[in-house]
């Protein structure tokens, strides 16, 4: 189809003025892709489908949503209510809110796939670490959207949320104050604060679109890694194929499966039993009663616990931020030449004892504290820093197996 | 022609025009960043008054001050004799540790001690000093009411419901919690017997 396209007269004028052909060749037609290329390789097509999707819904709930937390009659706020009148009154409005709350969550699920996928095969590895930094820096942007679009509703859960990240932010020495109040405005969460989080709600998905296509641009330039983290020779037809129709069309296929999960939950299960919405937003905000036991939505649970596992109140802070920044420098933490987990046995142990590290993380988040979680919480945080550290002694004492040829 | 470009002036242009285009920018940004300021109403510092004896014995209110909620309880003598016996187990027994906790009227040491001007009422900032949660008011010593929420030597006081801070009768918060300090005070006075004027 695409052949036959580039072959009409319209394609050739088109062509002469924007050089279409050459970048269609040179990015899909004729892009070489690893042939070894497994399952994990289809997150980075799905998490660009869920970004499209987020945006269009978020655009189409933006006609009706009103950011403002002035009181209404019936007691409630404005965008609470503008909130409930998408779910009952807007003609297929719960669709369109549905899928963008669900969509939030599986946003994460599957850029955290696509991260997992990228340490256990050493993508972040040289030529790739600039790939990787985008990508942290993708990950921080999705965080700050995510928070922003949370405190829309105005609920409970977005109020008091809000307050604790805003607080968060406020007890940064010196400067905490400027930023806390840049951030919400005021001396407390309110109004001002719902208005510019809209604004910047609307904003970072934006930002998001152009630093997605600069660790495209990248990951182009060097191309993909594979699953045997081995470096080819991309003209030799023996280790890659096309990447279109090859590619594409398993990503499509991927994405088709991947819509078919998404809309289950959106139809079925929007709510996840409070994992996906947490029931306590269906409690207006209350800025005179914190909910009994506030926790933020699971994606960023694992940080929570990090900053809940110190008792100086700037200690949690600090490991906090220490936690997402030392992403920035994995990359050079680990010297070693070997790129993929499987021929790196002592490595592939301490990673997939990160996966599971971070699923602890992130369960202890999510419940309320007791003594015995505190304790995991903070082992749980040992290890994340420790695995890092790790790495940095690791190509002294690992043996790795022997690297194949070819694929 | 190129041999007689005069490179140290050419750079020095460079910096020059550079250096001020940074500054320009820098100044720019001005403006856009105190839009994000607190607005000109949202400033203008609101006072309010309540009139504490409409608090029973034992009880808690809270109100809103500037947008932010603060608690008024009316302590009883028996609950002002639990004010003593556990300054070990205080982190700022004396509010002293930053500006925030204390008041010009704190000069005796009983006032530090009920950080309040009528020793019976006590008015504070009701946000956690950790992150700003509202502390839950749990006055009863000991477990009998509250279970395995609060400590098993509770003296009574507020416990925030967020990360596991605790606070006692008035408000000083207890070692172990997250929370670094004290609840704050904020300006206040009696305007009359029973009235008090806050801001
Ligand atoms: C990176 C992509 C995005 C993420 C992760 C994201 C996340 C979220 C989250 C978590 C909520 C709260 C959901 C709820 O509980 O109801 C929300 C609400 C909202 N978002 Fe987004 N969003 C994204 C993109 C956008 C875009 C591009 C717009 C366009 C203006 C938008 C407009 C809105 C609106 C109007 C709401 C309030 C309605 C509601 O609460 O459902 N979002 N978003
Ligand atoms: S906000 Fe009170 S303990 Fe964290």
């Amino acid at each position: 189809m695409l052949e036959s396209m580039m072959k009409t007269k319209l394609f050739a004028w088109v062509d002469r003025r924007t050089g279409a052909e050459a970048i269609i060749k040179s990015q899909l037609t004729e892009y070489p892709a690893p042939k070894n290329l497994n399952w994990m390789w289809v997150f980075g097509a799905i998490a660009m489908t869920v970004l499209v999707l987020q945006i269009v819904t978020g655009i189409f709930l933006a006609m009706y949503y009103k950011p403002s937390a002035m009181e209404t009659l019936g007691g409630f706020s404005v965008a609470f209510d503008s909130v409930e009148r998408i779910m009952r009154d807007v003609n297929f409005g719960w669709l369109l809110r549905y899928t963008h709350a669900v969509g939030a969550s599986m946003f994460f699920l599957v850029v955290y796939i696509h991260m997992g996928r990228g340490m256990y095969y050493g993508s972040y590895k040289e030529p790739r670490e600039l790939i990787w930094i985008m990508g942290v820096v993708i990950l921080l942007i999705m965080q700050g959207a995510a928070f922003f679009g949370y405190l829309l509703p105005w609920g409970q859960m977005s109020f008091w949320g809000a307050t604790v990240i805003t607080n968060l932010f406020g007890a940064i020495p010196v400067l905490g104050d400027l930023i806390g109040q840049l951030l919400m405005g005021g001396f407390s969460v309110g109004d001002p604060t719902l208005n510019r989080f809209f604004s910047l709600h609307y904003l970072f998905p934006l930002l998001l679109v152009a630093i997605v296509a600069g660790h495209i641009h990248a990951l182009h330039t060097v191309h993909s890694n594979n699953p045997d983290g081995i470096d080819l020779d991309q003209s030799d037809p023996n280790n890659v194929v096309m990447f279109h129709p090859y590619v594409t069309m398993k990503d499509a296929f991927a994405v088709s499966l991947f819509m078919m999960l998404y809309m289950y939950i959106v139809f079925f299960n929007p709510q996840m039993g409070g994992y996906f919405i947490e029931v306590d937003n269906y409690v207006p905000a209350n800025n005179l009663q914190t909910p009994a036991h506030i926790a933020p939505v699971w994606y960023l649970t694992p940080w929570y616990t990090i900053l809940r596992s110190f008792e100086v109140k700037l200690v949690g802070i600090a490991a906090m931020g220490a936690s997402l920044a030392i992403l920035f420098v994995f990359p050079f933490l680990d010297r070693s030449k070997v790129r993929s987990a499987r021929y790196r046995p002592m490595y592939r142990g301490m990673v997939i004892l990160f996966f599971i590290d971070v699923i602890v993380l992130g369960y202890c988040g999510h419940t309320a504290t007791t003594e015995t979680l505190k304790v995991v919480g903070q082992i749980a945080t040992f290890y994340y820093f420790a695995f890092f550290i790790g790495l940095l002694f690791l190509p002294k004492i690992e043996k790795t197996k022997p690297l194949p040829e070819g694929v | 022609m190129t041999e007689q470009t005069d490179h140290s002036r050419r750079n020095f242009l460079y910096v020059a025009a550079g250096g001020l285009g940074a500054v320009a920018g820098g100044a720019a940004a001005i403006p856009f960043l105190g839009s994000m300021l607190p607005a000109a109403d949202t400033l203008a510092a609101a006072t309010t008054e309540f009139d504490v004896s409409t608090v029973v014995e034992g009880q808690l209110v809270v109100i809103v001050w500037q947008g932010k909620p603060v608690f008024i309880t009316n302590r009883s003598d028996e609950m002002l004799t639990r004010l003593d016996g556990h300054d070990d187990n205080l982190k700022d027994v004396n509010s002293e540790a930053i500006e925030a906790v204390q008041a010009e009227w704190m000069d005796t040491p009983e006032k530090r001690k009920t950080r309040s001007i009528n020793p019976r009422y006590l008015v504070v900032v009701a946000s956690c000093t950790h992150l700003g949660c509202i502390p839950l008011y749990k006055p009863s010593a000991g477990r009998a009411e509250w279970g395995d929420s609060v400590p098993s030597d509770w003296v009574g006081g507020w416990h925030c419901p967020c990360h596991g801070s605790f606070y006692d009768l008035s408000a000083r918060v207890i070692n172990g919690s997250p929370a670094p300090h004290n609840l704050h005070v904020m300006p206040y006075k009696f305007i009359s017997d029973s009235v008090v004027l806050i801001g």
